[in-house]
């Protein structure tokens, strides 16, 4: 705890000081997010000295990469005040198309892989016409989605998915770039891109508006169901890019690839400081938060953690990191930094 | 005999509820910092102030909703500290809020009951038994049109007003406190006649209000706030409006009526609106024409129709029958979005600011820019400069601030956040202006700046289309005016005719002058 404040002394600060000692919320989470995030890599040192050195770092980022562009995507759905729940199933998707279409038989023709990811984003397209004109609930729309595709994969690849991956995918992950892996070029140019897109385009804050109030955004003439509708779209081809990408990582698909990423979407979301509810939240802390699980889930690994310990830990961040980014906390926050 | 002299006592003005040097703050922004006020019972008590002042905060902590920083409260000579709105009727204190507390998607009776729904005889909820509390209820208080086994959603905003009112009347024992209650009533009647009863029980009553005229027929003493000080308790009959509304603003009144104004110049000019033959909700077949330079206001009680004309214009609702064509040409509008961009453009000042106006968590700034984000932004990226410099020069037009343009719009008082929305409505570049209720709930000050910003708007050649539940209002700033009354235009009034008994007549449905209006 700081110094008391009373209100008496709460009352003699007040001047004209109500503007100018604003700090958002948000912004206080982001760097929260990635203090925690230092404390981690430098304090994993104590648990074993492979990690905390520089190439740890390096596969830090390029694991996070996947979870970086996937919860962009979900970031994006809660921010319009829904929910995505089809992730794991466009995952699967995107990486099996990529093998069976691409890796089997073509494997230079990189320019099919664009139409892969415009085959997830119509799976979104669909949820999301369910959830803005039939008014099906956003998880049991993307979850019936999740579960129709699941089944068209199941029933596509008998069973077995074949082929090998794309080349492009594999330059992707395997390739160093100016003495870095390509996997770390491309997250820093893709959260540059993610930043502009949502926090200084207008889309982006059509989105913030909707998510806050549908109807008050519909009478300020907001394209309402266009930015309702454009974030699933978006989330289901960043899906299909993960999947993409997971193949290019470990050479192959298979019809359970993207199972584990559901929840660690979500908490990335949820600890960069978003309001599950929509209509708050930047993708920055966003990044921080997908970091943060990933080095997290490293550290972990590295302590010989069974997988199921691993889940609970995650859950419970998510549970903690909900509780903390509770409005009072920001508050005291505030009245610290002034 | 003895019992007079205890009753003169008890009813004649002793103390009910005394508090002293209340204060809180939310975070750094100081909502009160020092309020005395003294109830007593059996009398009315008005508690007035600009918006903002801390008339909302000092109800909450009256009523248990919050907890003060500072100071302490009396009830009946006992310490009053209720821990929630619950605990606090159960000490007899009861509120009418504002944002009206009714849950509702339950009927009538359940929130006149709630939380003691009268049980059946296993124990459970009686539906029945609900419903003929509630109906004895509602006989009570003079509302038995009201059926008590309707949802609350389906009633219209004025009779769920009426509820909120009845219910805290009920368990009003000691003190009751109505927040605006007024705000969506057309007539008082009702509501004074409901306040006698409380108060000949011994009920100190709080009344806040900004309707001067209606404190004075009800209280007979008020406290005024400023800036979250009680500035003083006055007795009504010794205080002038001019007297109160300075103690208010600090400030002394202007003149109240401007000479009839007309704008004859822009009388020839072709009709930018034209409305022909409208229905559907509640109007029936509506026509009429509005044109540029012009303010045009229409007066009804609740539910005569207004709401859905407005709601139509703005490309909310679909009309059943009828046309509306814009600068000449018959257009459809079938959103908003195309509303505020056909021909010269229709914008929409919606009734309900905290459920259809404010986007809460944005800054004000953007509230004001959002239906125009393609102009402050190169290449679809926002230039916070340019998004700025629109929201401060139409700020700018309303009085606004440019201090609170990066606030949260949910941090900024009522009356500031309707400035935001009416400069949203300029920033538009929209020619006809829709403004359902523009001043509702808003303080006297804030009042001036929209009536300022619309006539200036007028003068530009713009045309305004606007209801207002205050006939003062529409007194002073149209320069023509449609009383509707079931669901068409009753009468129209232009320039000088435009007085509040004729148009009080045609709202009740009166086609004579004021004689006898029931």
């Amino acid at each position: 705890m700081t110094q008391e404040q009373t209100p008496e002394t709460r009352f003699a600060q007040q001047g004209d000081s109500r503007g100018s000692a604003r700090v958002s919320r948000e912004t206080i989470s982001a760097i929260a997010v990635a203090i925690l995030c230092m404390i981690l890599l430098i304090s994993a040192r104590f648990v074993s000295a492979s990690l905390g050195s520089w190439a740890q770092v390096e596969t830090v980022l390029v694991l996070s990469s996947f979870l970086v562009v996937l919860s962009f995507g979900q970031g994006l759905v809660i921010l319009s005040g829904g929910l995505d729940l089809s992730l794991p199933a466009t995952i699967t998707l995107g990486g099996i198309l990529a093998t069976s279409i691409v890796g089997s038989g073509n494997p230079e023709a990189w320019w099919l892989l664009p139409a892969i990811l415009m085959v997830c984003a119509a799976t979104g397209i669909v949820s999301a016409v369910g959830i803005v004109w039939l008014n099906v609930p956003p998880f049991i729309m993307t979850m019936a989605m999740s579960i129709i595709i699941t089944s068209g994969l199941l029933g596509y690849t008998m069973g077995t998915p074949r082929g090998a991956a794309p080349e492009a995918a594999v330059a992707l992950m395997k390739e160093r770039l100016l003495g870095m892996p390509a996997p770390v070029i491309f997250l820093i140019v893709f959260v540059i891109l993610g930043w502009l897109f949502q926090s200084r385009s207008i889309f982006g804050r059509y989105l913030y508006a909707v998510g806050t109030n549908v109807e008050a955004s519909r009478i300020a003439g907001v394209p309402v169901n266009l930015a309702r509708i454009l974030p699933y779209a978006v989330s289901a081809a960043c899906g299909g890019f993960v999947g993409i990408m997971l193949v290019g990582y470990s050479n192959g698909a298979t019809l359970r690839m993207g199972d584990s990423y559901l929840l660690p979407s979500i908490a990335a979301v949820v600890i960069g400081g978003s309001s599950i509810l929509g209509g708050r939240g930047t993708f920055l802390g966003t990044v921080g938060g997908a970091i943060l699980l990933t080095t997290l889930g490293t550290i972990i690994s590295a302590l010989g953690l069974e997988f199921g310990l691993r889940t609970i830990i995650e859950g419970s961040i998510v549970l903690v990191a909900l509780l903390l980014l509770r409005e009072e906390l920001f508050q005291r926050l505030r009245s610290m930094l002034r | 005999m003895l019992n007079i002299a205890e009753e003169a006592a008890s009813h004649g003005g002793s103390s009910m509820l005394v508090s002293s040097g209340l204060g809180k703050a939310y975070g750094a922004t100081v909502a009160l910092e020092n309020a005395d006020i003294t109830l007593k019972k059996g009398r009315v008590h008005a508690l007035v102030g600009e918006n903002g002042a801390g008339k909302s905060t000092l109800v909450r902590i009256l009523t248990g909703a919050v907890r003060p920083d500072k100071g302490a409260i009396y009830l009946d000579g006992q310490p009053y500290v209720p821990h929630s709105v619950l605990d606090a009727r159960r000490l007899q204190v009861a509120t009418a809020f504002q944002e009206l507390s009714l849950v509702s998607n339950l009927t009538v009776a359940q929130n006149l009951l709630m939380p003691r729904l009268p049980r059946g005889r296993l124990g459970l909820a009686s539906t029945r038994l609900s419903n003929q509390a509630g109906a004895a209820i509602l006989e009570k208080h003079g509302l038995s049109r009201v059926r008590p086994d309707v949802q609350i959603s389906s009633l219209p905003l004025a009779d769920r007003q009426r509820i909120e009112i009845v219910r805290a009347i009920e368990y009003a024992g000691k003190v009751l406190v109505l927040d605006e209650p007024t705000a969506s009533l057309a007539e008082t009647d009702w509501l004074f006649e409901r306040i006698r009863k409380a108060t000949a029980k011994g009920v100190a009553v709080l009344y806040i209000s900004h309707r001067l005229a209606e404190v004075r027929e009800v209280c007979s003493e008020a406290t005024v706030l400023r800036n979250g000080r009680s500035i003083a308790s006055v007795d009504l009959a010794n205080a002038s409006d001019n007297d109160i509304f300075e103690m208010m603003v600090g400030r002394r009144a202007h003149a109240e009526r401007d000479a009839a104004r007309v704008a004859p110049k822009l009388a020839e000019a072709a009709p930018r609106l034209v409305v022909d033959g409208l229905a559907g909700g509640a109007l029936r077949n509506v026509s009429f024409e509005l044109r540029p330079g012009e303010i045009l206001g229409v007066a009804a009680l609740e539910g005569q129709g207004q709401r859905d004309l407005f709601r139509m214009l703005a490309g909310l609702d679909k009309p059943a029958a009828g046309s509306i064509a814009l600068d000449g040409r018959t257009v459809s509008l079938s959103n908003p979005r195309k509303a505020l961009k056909s021909g010269s453009g229709i914008a929409y000042l919606p009734e309900e600011r905290k459920v259809e106006g404010i986007l809460a968590g944005l800054t004000a700034a953007t509230n004001v820019a959002l239906p125009v984000m393609p102009r402050v932004s190169r290449l679809t990226l926002i230039s916070s400069s340019a998004e700025q410099k629109l929201a401060r020069e139409t700020g700018e037009k309303v009085e606004f601030n440019k201090r609170y343009l990066n606030f949260a719009i949910s941090d900024l008082s009522g009356g500031n956040q309707q400035k935001v929305l009416i400069a949203r409505c300029l920033a538009t570049g929209a020619k006809t202006l829709l403004l359902f209720d523009p001043t509702r709930g808003v303080d006297v000050g804030t009042k001036q700046s929209i009536y300022a910003a619309i006539r200036a708007f007028a003068e530009e050649g713009g045309s305004v289309l606007f209801y207002s539940s205050e006939l003062p209002e529409i007194v002073q700033l149209a320069s023509r005016c449609m009383a509707f009354y079931g669901g068409q235009i009753f009468d129209s009034f232009e320039g000088a005719a435009i007085n509040e008994q004729d148009i009080v007549a045609a709202m009740v449905g009166h086609r004579g002058k004021t004689e006898e209006v029931a």
